[in-house]
């Protein structure tokens, strides 16, 4: 960005670290354009078969709405408990607060798979297996503590002044709450929304625990479809995430900047 | 003297009826350490008052314990005759100023201000013209549609007082505003803030730990030092007559000696006897400001009954433009003497004997208990 003057040796390292990270995934383009029949680097022919054989897979394109759907569910949801608790954790601090905050975040520090499997044993005993609403509450033990995580960062390098200015002129504590400590901390919000949409719909290891032959998730369809068939199709879906990948960081950088959004 | 002793013990009858704001021993404790002990305090209405004292004194909370923004463990607040101790900031009708300024960075200058009248209902038309008002009231009319970071730390300054203002409020609370604003502006402000605040006729209370400020600007100062109030009085009684050394050193400089009074109007200091204005006995701390001291070529002539007499050495000079400061070293203690500049000439060498000598009656005297 505008980090002054970079030395050449710098910009050097810089583009082979940047190489080492996106070939695999650069080189996922070109292979979703072959002619062949199997994955194969480089390809011998061309074409836009694989994205027409796409557009008539109607389990990927039901998984892709699922996960479309399962993303915005999980990621509202997060919201709306996670700017209550970090409010609650930060602004109205008591004994008890650091002892939340950690018990929300501890999830991130579990293997996902020791968290799949006690979902599954769980919820098999719940009789939550295969339905959606068990794949939202799966997702959202594992994007909670990130929403809450960066929310409370945000609410905390908020200075209270300025609540406190608010409520000396009159503002009762609900409408000092909206008017005043929600807009400002909307970067923490903006990047909440982008993280939790985007662990959701990238997450495959809890949800292979919970999906079932009648419900799948994109990653997961993605996975089987792997497992039994090596054909290019794959890479074709995977180019159409990087595009709504870059499509949800670029609304964010557009709305509040990548940096200060996500470099704290 | 005895006016302001009254006024800081149980207030009488006068006061109670003319004293807008009353803190009737308000106490803060943190645990087992006060951060405001018993604290009496009568302010009359549209006066303008400085809670004066280093950090850590309890100015900002006691000021902050005004607000509603921090509850008092003990003791009483009273606005009006209304007992408002435990009525939450939303609804007291106090106007803050912070130190940072605290303006809502996601909202206009002109939104900053309407803030306070949005919250009472006012309608849009008057909220407006009062709005206009408040902003040409502190010379922003221009800025309204600016965002507070477009702006300097001046302006951002009246943008907060002109928002705490425009919902007319009962008490102006005014949090260190002065001290993140450059020597210059500080100076403008100081006079824009105390216009404004007698132009209204508005009850002010006014947080600082610049002796300048609080003199120059207020009508009665407060001294405090670890939570307790150590003296309440008008800028010139506070300066002249000051109730304990702690308050002869906050406000404004001085030279501090330490002797034994004998009870005739003497005090043993070493080898030296000094005269002084009152008959105490026993040990005394002794005070002279600087600049009530006179530097003369060192002399044996025996001074009058009104003056004192002492010699030194000078042991260093310092010019500071329209000041001269000399450190003259009198048998082991270092005594501050200051002397206007002549265009800096006369300028007396380091080294040099010389003879100190200032009236009796500039003699400050407090006994020590220890």
């Amino acid at each position: 960005m505008e980090a002054g003057q970079t030395s050449v040796p710098m910009k050097i390292v810089v583009f082979i670290l940047f190489l080492f990270l996106l070939a695999p995934v650069l080189l996922v383009i070109p292979i979703s354009f072959s002619g062949e029949q199997i994955l194969t680097f480089p390809p011998a022919s061309w074409s836009f078969r694989w994205y027409v054989a796409l557009t008539q897979n109607s389990a990927m394109i039901s998984a892709f709405w699922t996960s479309l759907l399962l993303g915005t569910i999980v990621t509202v949801l997060s919201l709306l408990a996670a700017i209550p608790a970090a409010y609650v954790i930060v602004r109205m601090r008591t004994k008890g607060s650091e002892f939340l905050y950690n018990l929300f975040t501890a999830p991130l520090l579990l293997p996902t798979i020791v968290l799949g499997l006690a979902i599954l044993i769980v919820f098999a005993s719940a009789g939550f297996l295969g339905s959606f609403w068990g794949l939202v509450i799966g997702h959202l033990v594992i994007t909670l503590p990130y929403a809450l995580r960066v929310l409370a960062t945000t609410l905390g390098n908020i200075s209270l002044a300025c609540e406190e200015a608010a409520s000396t002129l009159g503002g009762r504590p609900f409408t000092v709450f909206r008017r005043v400590t929600l807009p400002m901390m909307a970067p923490g919000i903006v990047a909440a929304t982008a993280l939790c949409f985007l662990v959701s719909f990238d997450e495959v290891v809890i949800t292979l625990f919970l999906t079932g032959p009648r419900l799948t998730t994109l990653p997961v369809e993605l996975f089987h479809h792997v497992e039994s068939r090596a054909d290019p199709l794959v890479a074709s879906v995977s180019v159409l995430l990087i595009l709504l990948t870059l499509a949800v960081v670029m609304v964010v950088d557009r709305s509040v900047g990548l940096s200060k959004t996500f470099v704290k | 003297m005895m006016q302001h002793k009254n006024l800081s013990a149980a207030p009488s009858a006068s006061t109670e009826s003319n004293a807008h704001l009353r803190l009737d021993g308000l106490t803060k404790r943190y645990g087992e350490s006060f951060a405001v002990a018993s604290l009496d305090l009568a302010v009359p209405k549209g006066e303008l008052v400085a809670l004066l004292g280093p950090s850590g004194c309890g100015k900002t909370t006691t000021l902050r314990m005004v607000a509603g923004l921090i509850t008092p463990s003990e003791g009483r607040i009273v606005v009006g005759g209304n007992d408002i101790t435990a009525m939450p900031p939303y609804q007291r009708d106090m106007g803050l100023v912070f130190q940072s300024y605290a303006l809502f960075p996601h909202m206009s200058v002109a939104k900053n201000v309407a803030f306070g009248l949005e919250m009472r209902k006012v309608p849009k038309t008057e909220i407006a013209t009062r709005v206009k008002d408040a902003l040409a009231m502190v010379r922003l009319e221009t800025l309204a549609e600016r965002k507070p970071r477009e702006l300097s730390g001046g302006q951002q300054q009246r943008v907060a007082l002109a928002r705490a203002l425009v919902i007319q409020p009962s008490i102006l609370l005014l949090d260190e505003p002065l001290s993140n604003l450059d020597a210059k502006l500080r100076d403008e402000m100081r006079n824009e803030i105390r216009d404004i605040q007698q132009n209204l006729g508005i009850t002010a209370v006014f947080v600082t730990h610049d002796q300048v400020e609080a003199l120059s600007m207020c009508d009665k100062v407060v001294v405090m030092k670890a939570g307790k109030l150590e003296q309440i009085g008008t800028p010139v009684e506070v300066y002249e007559q000051p109730a304990s050394p702690f308050v002869a050193s906050f406000v404004g400089r001085t030279n501090r000696l330490e002797g034994m009074a004998k009870g005739d109007g003497t005090i043993q200091v070493g080898t030296i006897a000094l005269k002084v204005p009152t008959r105490t006995r026993g040990p005394v701390d002794i005070m002279m400001r600087p600049h009530r001291i006179r530097l003369l070529e060192a002399t044996r002539d025996p001074a009058d009954d009104s003056t004192n007499q002492i010699h030194g050495t000078i042991k260093r000079v310092t010019f500071v433009g329209d000041l001269l400061q000399y450190h003259v070293d009198v048998e082991g203690s270092e005594i501050i003497v200051e002397a206007a500049s002549d265009h800096g000439r006369g300028i007396r060498n380091v080294g040099m004997p010389v003879t100190l000598s200032w009236r009796v009656e500039d003699t400050m005297v407090f006994g020590r208990s220890a």
